[in-house]
């Protein structure tokens, strides 16, 4: 039941980011087509697009506006597109950033593209799913041997307020954009503008291996960030996934797609959501919180096409992740990383959770039977180690058995050789980052748990890529 | 309410240990008093003991006699000797057995280097069980020296070592345990007790005017008898330091425990609490948002 343009209706009532708007009862626009408000009101011009979501009956639709609904009163034309958002999507819009509507906002005029598509579309069939199972490396060394990454999988980042998601969202680009020849997209989702700038301009610098291009010049950046209504950030992931799903389908390329951060996005409809009418659910969060969610993580696939590689940062309310957001979030995941307080208290950074934090593809089958044994070793040793900090707490390291006191000795080192000087954070730490391939890594973490270094004093673990540099730290500690 | 749970699970258990730790200190401080006793008692008569030999033994250097006893004797070349580990049976003493061990380790890499064969006699089980663990040889190992050790069971042992020192078998036997200087002062040692040189405390006499020694019957038959007896109640007072030792160090260690789990405890009530209540606030807030919006 298309409308033709043309089709023009009224604003009755505003409702926050939320606005009702007549229609003539037979020409009703379609839920999710695109509305449009272009009018001006004493010398000030309104430009604001709104999505249908529910027809409330009489003619009257509610929608909710992509923009800011400052300045709108009730009584202004609204005119239904016939469609939903549409983006451009194509070679085009590399090297470009969007907002919401595929709008080009880093000033440099407009956009080169052939075909727009809608951004809500459905997601890819069932029998044309890939069913490739894929290591995909990162070179760092937590990563690789607990939680390794799928290619054309999905990656989670789950953390509380400063732990340091967007950092590894960020050097996760630049290992993998860096080196990866595909294409990239970004989502910011309701994260900090000043980040998202940040980002823009370090991909500006930042080079393709030794081609000399530069990564902006493989990547799509679209923003909806703190700054704008809760419509644009409910949206903006689907932006910037349709952009990449044109990648995926038309190019058949690796395409990586970032989003930070992804809880933005429950929080978004959330807020939406009573504005809409619905009745809360647990938490207060929208009853519909799984099918949002779905319906977006469902396209983030890889097909025989293309594969789609995704790295989500997900934001977990007050450190507790039981929270319906996150929670819903996790079941997409191929890979789940879960950055603990606990971990970057003690200034260990990346402060993936070892424990906590699971992988897919961390079996046998795929990552070979040598580097499965070695992560569970280590894995195990820390979790004794965990269960016994209660005792230490209490009674004091001396009265642990011999035994005991060796798996603390040996999982004390571990806990510290899991952190890794970041390419990103070079400025800060002011080390180098580490690349750390994973057989190194293995071999590392295996000489590790066979006690080969624990003789090395603590400190010569912090912040070092392969065993052998924490040998040379142990010397320059030395020689201090 | 996983949370929650959880945290007062963990509640109960801290809960349970601070009660353990509580009664081992209450238990600690009763024992402690008994083995103080024993062990100051014993110092007193161990002392005169020593400086008695000490005297002896120099008179009868100054005199120019040859009569001597070969447990004073310093053997110049050390080709074999034993080390006592004194340790404790029972844990939950805090860093009482590391630090002997500690002692007993360095004084291991140090026969090793210097080439001496070293056995090694362990009594208490936390002793045993590090050799066990560390792969390191024993000779002998005991358990039964429990916190009231008698005269009889040291007796036993110093006789041996005594035998095997002087038919050469042994150039020296050390001892390492805890001495106990006061209550606030305790020190791990590897103390050596055979050949009987001058013991710390015991040359203080030497400055004063010596007593001139008339030897009845004879200074053999003298130094026959007083000289082992001295070396007896050495190593008697060896273990009741220990012995007082261990309870002060169990004492202190319980004592810390107790309010280590304390503090643990005050922790996991707030963060209980702060669950529980927040968990109410959100559920109350679900029932009247729901009751709101069907309005």
């Amino acid at each position: 039941m298309t409308t033709a343009t043309g089709n023009i209706g009224h604003v009755t009532q505003i409702i926050g980011s939320t606005f009702d708007a007549e229609f003539d009862g037979a020409h009703l626009p379609a839920i999710y087509n695109a509305v449009k408000i272009e009018t001006e009101i004493k010398g000030l011009k309104i430009k604001v697009t709104g999505e249908v979501q529910q027809h409330l009956g009489g003619g009257r639709v509610r929608c909710v506006a992509l923009g800011s609904t400052d300045g709108m009163v009730r009584g202004m034309d609204v005119r239904d597109t016939g469609s939903p958002v549409t983006v451009p999507v194509g070679k085009g819009t590399l090297g470009r950033v969007f907002n919401v509507l595929g709008d080009p906002i880093d000033g440099r005029g407009d956009v080169v593209h052939e075909e727009r598509w809608s951004i809500h579309r459905d997601p890819p069939k069932l029998e044309d799913l890939s069913s490739k199972t894929e290591l995909f490396e990162t070179g760092i060394k937590v990563i690789d041997l607990l939680v390794p990454f799928v290619r054309g999988g999905k990656a989670g980042l789950f953390g509380g307020a400063g732990l340091g998601k967007t950092v590894i969202l960020t050097e996760l680009i630049a290992r993998i954009a860096a080196a990866h020849g595909g294409y990239s997209v970004f989502a910011g989702v309701g994260e900090r503008t000043r980040e998202g700038n940040d980002l823009w301009l370090e991909m500006q610098e930042a080079e393709i291996g030794d081609t000399g291009r530069h990564v902006i010049e493989q990547t799509a950046m679209v923003f909806g960030q703190m700054n704008e209504p809760p419509g644009a950030r409910l949206r903006v992931a689907l932006t910037a996934l349709t952009m990449a799903e044109w990648f995926r389908d038309a190019t058949g390329a690796d395409t990586l797609l970032f989003v930070d951060n992804i809880f933005r996005f429950s929080q978004a409809g959330a807020e939406v959501s009573a504005l809409l009418g619905r009745m809360p659910s647990a938490v207060g969060y929208q009853p519909t919180l799984g099918t949002e969610l779905g319906a977006l993580q469902e396209r983030i696939t890889s097909t025989n096409r293309g594969a789609i590689t995704s790295v989500q940062a997900v934001y977990v309310p007050a450190d507790d992740p039981t929270d319906p957001a996150p929670a819903t979030a996790f079941a997409h995941l191929d890979a789940f990383l879960y950055l603990e307080r606990r971990i970057a208290e003690k200034g260990l950074y990346p402060a993936i959770d070892p424990l906590s934090s699971s992988s897919r593809i961390l079996d046998p089958l795929v990552v070979g039977e040598r580097h499965y044994k070695i992560a569970r070793r280590v894995q195990q040793i820390l979790q004794r180690y965990r269960e016994l900090q209660d005792i230490i707490a209490i009674l004091g390291i001396d009265e642990l058995s011999e035994e005991d006191k060796l798996v603390v000795h040996r999982a004390r080192r571990i806990e510290r050789f899991l952190s890794q000087p970041f390419l990103v954070a070079e400025a800060f730490t002011g080390k180098k980052g580490k690349i750390t391939s994973r057989e190194e890594t293995i071999e590392s973490f295996e000489e590790l748990c066979d006690g080969k270094w624990d003789h090395l004093p603590e400190g010569a673990f912090l912040y070092v890529g392969g065993i052998k540099e924490a040998a040379e730290q142990a010397e320059r500690m030395a020689k201090a | 309410m996983a949370k929650a749970r959880a945290i007062i699970k963990r509640l109960k258990a801290v809960r349970n240990v601070r009660k353990i730790t509580r009664t081992m200190e209450l238990v600690a401080t009763a024992r402690f008093k008994k083995a103080m006793d024993r062990a100051t008692q014993a110092a007193a008569y161990t002392k005169k003991m020593s400086e008695i030999v000490a005297d002896l033994s120099e008179t009868l250097q100054e005199s120019g006699s040859s009569i001597s006893h070969p447990l004073l004797q310093q053997r110049e070349s050390e080709k074999k000797s034993i080390l006592l580990v004194v340790t404790s049976n029972r844990g939950l003493c805090g860093g009482y057995n590391a630090a002997v061990l500690r002692h007993t380790q360095q004084r291991l890499r140090q026969a090793r280097a210097d080439g001496v064969t070293l056995d090694v006699e362990v009594s208490g089980k936390r002793g045993i069980g590090f050799f066990k663990f560390q792969k390191l040889p024993t000779t002998a190992s005991y358990t039964h020296f429990e916190d009231r050790v008698s005269f009889d069971e040291v007796e036993v042992l110093a006789k041996r070592f005594t035998e095997q020192f002087i038919s050469g078998e042994i150039d020296r036997l050390d001892v390492a345990y805890t001495r106990f200087i006061s209550m606030s002062r305790q020190m791990a040692v590897v103390e050596t007790l055979l050949p009987i040189g001058n013991p710390a405390g015991a040359e203080s006499k030497s400055g004063k005017t010596k007593t001139a020694y008339e030897f009845l019957p004879s200074p053999e038959q003298i130094l026959e008898e007083i000289v082992p007896a001295s070396f007896k109640a050495r190593l008697f007072k060896c273990f009741l330091d220990a012995a007082v030792s261990e309870q002060i160090s169990r004492m202190v260690a319980m004592k810390s425990a107790t309010e280590n789990a304390d503090d643990m405890i005050r922790v996991l009530r707030a963060q209980y609490n702060r669950a529980r209540q927040s968990q109410i606030t959100s559920e109350l807030s679900e029932i009247i948002g729901g009751a709101a919006a069907l309005e």
